[in-house]
């Protein structure tokens, strides 16, 4: 029996790696990054395209030979949306020593819950995909964000419906949850800058299926304009019941509602919808030249059409790649940071925009654009909006 | 003895698979998962009620934790406070057993839970609503528990504590008539004893384990939000304690082996063995439901019962 | 616009209702609580998308067969595991609905053309139908219908067939029933099956109005409070409730403050429950 605990203590002594590594995931020709991805949980819907974008800008940096001669290397991990899980996969990725970074983490519970564990393991944690203030403010130096809350994008979003449109009666259907409110508060932000308030907002619970009573009290508001705090389902459902009861208001959805499934889905009931775009999305049939090329390479690797996520993948691991080149070959969590805090990226044939970092900012980008869906697709219809 | 030894073993493989912070980590969860199932033991496999809320005691817990440490209460003095006010959520949700039993009592339960968990979102200048509130770190004097290794040293400790308490119970008096009371409700109010209160006692004591858990995994987690206490929890929770066996505590600390460990060795395993489908999501959510399902077949009692 | 929100509450009720029977028949015939009704419901909508968008069959051809394959699953998923079940205490086989849940889940998850878009069944009824100022969708209307048409033939099922009145007598008293030559083994699987083929009836009907995705067989959180209310033994009754529970959502998303929508069925069952512990329909439910 005591030979049998030895030989079983032996044993996790053996295959456990050592408690602290040189140069976390770098070697001479390699290096290892992690991401925690929603990939069989409620939004494995984004997650699988953004792991799919990443994946891809990875593979082609190694197929030209890497970054200052190292190869790149990402473990995928499925947290299905589950906080607990996260940490535990976290946790292993640290004791195994062979983490440099932790780029593109999905989902707000997940980042909130693995973001300390990494910031204190001296891992830089780069570009989540959560729209909390935390992933970038207060300044940090391992804390690095693209994309801002949908505070500010629709803020912005709501002045320009506003001034160049002249709508004066806004309401609000909202998913009852961080995201909902994050979208409340930029709305009313956008709407206290002329002096206006909500006319309107009314809340559903994520799954729900009926949004009759919802659009019939936005309708009695006497409304001119709806925002959607929804995503595609709720988006396309929401704007069926207001086209099917007659009431033929003009809409305004955030990004995460801004997808080809929108009117792919929605058919003749979105036409018209107002959306807010970060990144444009990669229509195949309207493509051309380096955009074309990536669409193909795209279909041919994953027999999908990619979408605004996979772009969004793509981008975060294209701004990873440009922070590297920036760093140098003498690479460790200080001196990317360094590097990456006076970044400027340089856009690609995707039109997603610029992103730049100063040392005590280190949130990207700003600014989206206002897009609408005109002959079932979506057409950029300003530029980026201040 | 030879659980024992499947656990060290299960536990070298945990280091192995990814290391001691890896493997510390999930003793934590494993050790406050058990914590909430120990409730678990004594409302559903002592006193024979259904409880399909029992999420709603852990946020309760969670909440007043994060509330009373973010007002500069030390952590170990907050713990108490939750576990009481999770004893009074306890009370009160175990208010409609004295009219119903059975499984309309369990649907009152789910129903609390679910009052529970939008009265999170409302309550947004307390708790932060929906955009959920960052919890600071377990800190004892001067001491921050971040690491793995006190995380599993408090969590364990905790536990144990919590183990003995229930031990005790069980064998007292008001344990005897729990069982009374499941077993035979007729015969138990024959020989005197108030099934009604004897009833809402569990859910008292209940509810105060389950806060305690939900206490400590809100400095585990960091961040609290309503969506994580939905009906979900409640029904892992209760699976927990099924598949480790309800009746027993050792049945609360087997099923939250399986229900952490679990995932984490078929994630480690096909991490290791590329012919499980590499990249298929949902793989691990398959396997997981197959050996809930031969668990259940192989031994209906749960893993702690006798087998039969 | 009242009775414009309250059509649609008749609607959505409709849906809630027929996943409500699905628990009930499962529950009168077996006394287990299914777990797994609303994984059953995703897995028929998602077998109407794999005929329609995969096999090119027409919709009208589809959905048929998808009931009668979701039949199938129920009738394999009880051979295979849920018989053993038979005997054990109840919570066993409710356990096992769990387990078994999961893994429809996590089998529908590894599909990468199910998780990574959503789908589109598009029934023949589409379009909209004015009645006055009333403005009908043709997929309420359509779900309105085959609700009706799903409790007829279910009521006739019972009434008129001998597999019905067997499936019967075995839910009144399996001991009885087994005297008089009825197998208690095949009423098993046929209650089962039965369920199963409802829930999945149920989401082929729910597919065109929510999009078909895995997270739809959520509705079965709002079906089974749908079931308790209308005593959890009778059939009349679970309809009854689901198109009480839809109605009574519609009006409270109407009249009162936001969030109360979603906690208005929760409140509607515990009162309920406080008022009549048997529920509206039910004789022998609680206890």
């Amino acid at each position: 029996m005591r030979r049998l605990l030895t030989a079983l203590i032996a044993l996790a002594v053996q295959f456990a790696p050592p408690l602290h590594a040189a140069a976390p995931g770098v070697t001479e020709n390699r290096i290892r990054i992690a991401t925690i991805q929603d990939l069989s949980g409620p939004i494995a819907m984004l997650g699988a395209p953004i792991r799919d974008g990443i994946v891809m800008r990875l593979d082609e940096e190694n197929e030209r030979g890497g970054v200052h001669g190292r190869r790149l290397a990402i473990a995928v991990e499925d947290s299905g949306y589950d906080p607990k899980k996260a940490i535990l996969a976290t946790r292993r990725l640290l004791g195994s020593g062979e983490v440099f970074a932790f780029l593109g983490n999905l989902g707000t519970p997940v980042v909130m819950a693995t973001m300390p564990l990494i910031v204190d393991a001296g891992l830089p944690h780069l570009f989540p995909f959560s729209p909390h203030q935390a992933t970038y403010a207060p300044t940090h130096p391992l804390k690095y964000q693209l994309f801002a809350p949908y505070r500010d994008y629709m803020d912005a979003a709501v002045r320009y419906m506003l001034q160049e449109k002249g709508y004066r009666r806004v309401g609000l259907l909202y998913q009852d949850d961080d995201y909902g409110l994050e979208v409340m508060r930029g709305v009313e932000a956008g709407l206290a800058s002329q002096g206006l308030e909500l006319v309107e907002r009314t809340g559903y619970k994520r799954g729900a299926t009926d949004y009759a009573s919802q659009i019939a009290r936005l309708r009695a508001a006497g409304c001119d304009l709806v925002v959607l705090a929804t995503v595609v389902r709720e988006t396309v459902a929401a704007m069926r019941e207001a086209r099917k009861v007659g009431w033929a208001v003009d809409m305004l959805v955030t990004a995460s509602g801004y997808s080809a499934q929108t009117h792919e889905l929605g058919g003749e009931a979105v036409e018209g919808l107002y959306g807010v775009s970060v990144m444009p999305h990669p229509y195949a049939d309207a493509a051309e030249g380096d955009l074309y090329d990536w669409i193909q390479r795209y279909r041919t690797r994953y027999d999908a059409d990619p979408n605004v996520w996979s772009a969004m993948g793509y981008d975060v691991a294209d701004t990873f790649i440009q922070g590297l080149r920036a760093a140098g070959r003498d690479l460790d969590a200080a001196s990317f940071s360094a590097a990456l805090g006076q970044l400027k990226t340089t856009p690609g044939f995707l039109g997603g925009p610029t992103y730049q970092f100063s040392p005590d900012d280190h949130l990207g980008n700003r600014r989206g654009r206002m897009a609408r869906i005109v002959s079932g697709r979506w057409q950029l219809v300003s530029d980026y909006l201040d | 003895m030879i659980r024992g030894l499947a656990g060290l073993a299960l536990f070298a493989l945990a280091v192995a698979g990814g290391g001691w912070g890896h493997a510390l980590a999930q003793v934590a969860l494993v050790a406050t998962w058990a914590l909430a199932g120990l409730g678990l033991v004594l409302v559903v496999g002592q006193t024979g009620q259904l409880s399909l809320g029992h999420g709603a005691m852990l946020a309760l817990g969670a909440y007043v934790q994060a509330g009373l440490v973010a007002a500069g209460l030390p952590a170990l003095l907050a713990l108490p406070v939750a576990a009481a006010a999770g004893a009074a959520l306890g009370l009160l949700a175990s208010l409609p057993g004295r009219r119903l039993g059975g499984l309309a009592f369990g649907m009152s339960t789910l129903a609390f839970a679910l009052i529970v968990e939008e009265l999170l979102v409302r309550l947004a200048p307390w708790t932060g609503g929906a955009a959920g509130q960052v919890v600071p770190a377990f800190t004892v004097g001067p001491w921050r528990l971040s690491s793995p290794v006190a995380q599993a040293a408090l969590s364990v400790a905790v536990l144990t504590l919590a183990w003995l308490a229930c031990r005790r119970l069980i064998g007292s008096a008001l344990g005897r008539a729990w069982r009374a009371s499941r077993d035979n409700e007729a015969a138990a109010m024959a020989i005197g004893v108030d099934v009604g209160a004897v009833r809402q006692a569990a859910f008292v004591a209940g509810g105060a384990l389950g806060a305690l858990a939900g206490a400590l995994s809100a400095h585990w987690l960091g961040y609290l939000s309503p969506e994580q206490f939905g009906l979900g929890l409640s029904f892992e929770l209760l699976m927990m304690v099924f598949v480790g066996g309800v009746r027993t505590p050792s049945g609360a600390l087997l099923g939250g082996v399986v229900m952490v460990a679990l995932p984490q060795l078929i994630a480690i395993a096909r991490g290791a063995l590329p012919v499980l489908g590499g990249g298929a999501a949902g793989l691990e959510v398959l396997l997981f439901g197959a050996v809930l399902v031969v668990i259940v077949l192989a031994r209906p009692a749960g893993l702690a019962g006798d087998g039969r | 616009m009242l009775a414009q929100v309250l059509l649609s509450g008749i609607a959505t009720g409709c849906v809630y209702g027929l996943v409500a029977l699905s628990f009930v028949l499962v529950f009168k015939a077996t006394e287990t609580v299914s777990f797994m009704q609303g994984e059953l419901l995703m897995l028929g909508a998602f077998a109407a998308v794999l005929l329609v968008e995969g096999g090119g069959w027409p919709v009208w051809l589809a959905l048929p067969a998808a009931v009668l394959v979701l039949f199938a699953i129920g009738a394999l998923l009880e051979g295979g595991v849920l018989r053993r079940a038979l005997g054990q205490p109840h919570l066993t086989a409710v356990l096992l609905t769990f387990g078994l849940g999961l893994m429809l889940r996590g089998g529908v998850t590894m599909v990468p053309a199910a998780t990574h878009q959503m789908h589109r069944l598009e029934l023949p009824l589409a379009g909209v139908l004015s009645l006055g100022p009333l403005q009908l969708a043709g997929e309420h209307l359509a779900v309105v219908l085959a609700t009706a048409l799903a409790c007829a033939s279910l009521a006739a099922f019972f009434r008129f067939t001998r597999a019905g009145v067997a499936l019967r007598a075995c839910s009144e008293d399996a001991r009885v029933a087994a005297l008089m030559g009825i197998s208690p083994t095949r009423m098993h699987t046929l209650a089962w099956a039965l369920g199963a083929a409802l829930a999945g009836f149920a989401g082929v009907l729910l597919a065109p109005v929510t999009l078909v995705h895995p997270g739809m067989g959520l509705i079965a959180l709002k079906a089974f409070p749908a079931a308790v209310i209308g005593g959890l033994s009778s059939l009349p009754g679970a309809l009854a409730g689901g198109v009480l529970v839809g109605v009574f959502e519609a009006l409270t998303g109407l009249y009162l403050p936001d969030g109360a929508k979603d906690l208005a069925v929760y409140g509607l069952m515990l009162a309920v429950l406080l008022l009549f512990p048997r529920g509206l329909g039910g004789r022998g439910a609680a206890a």
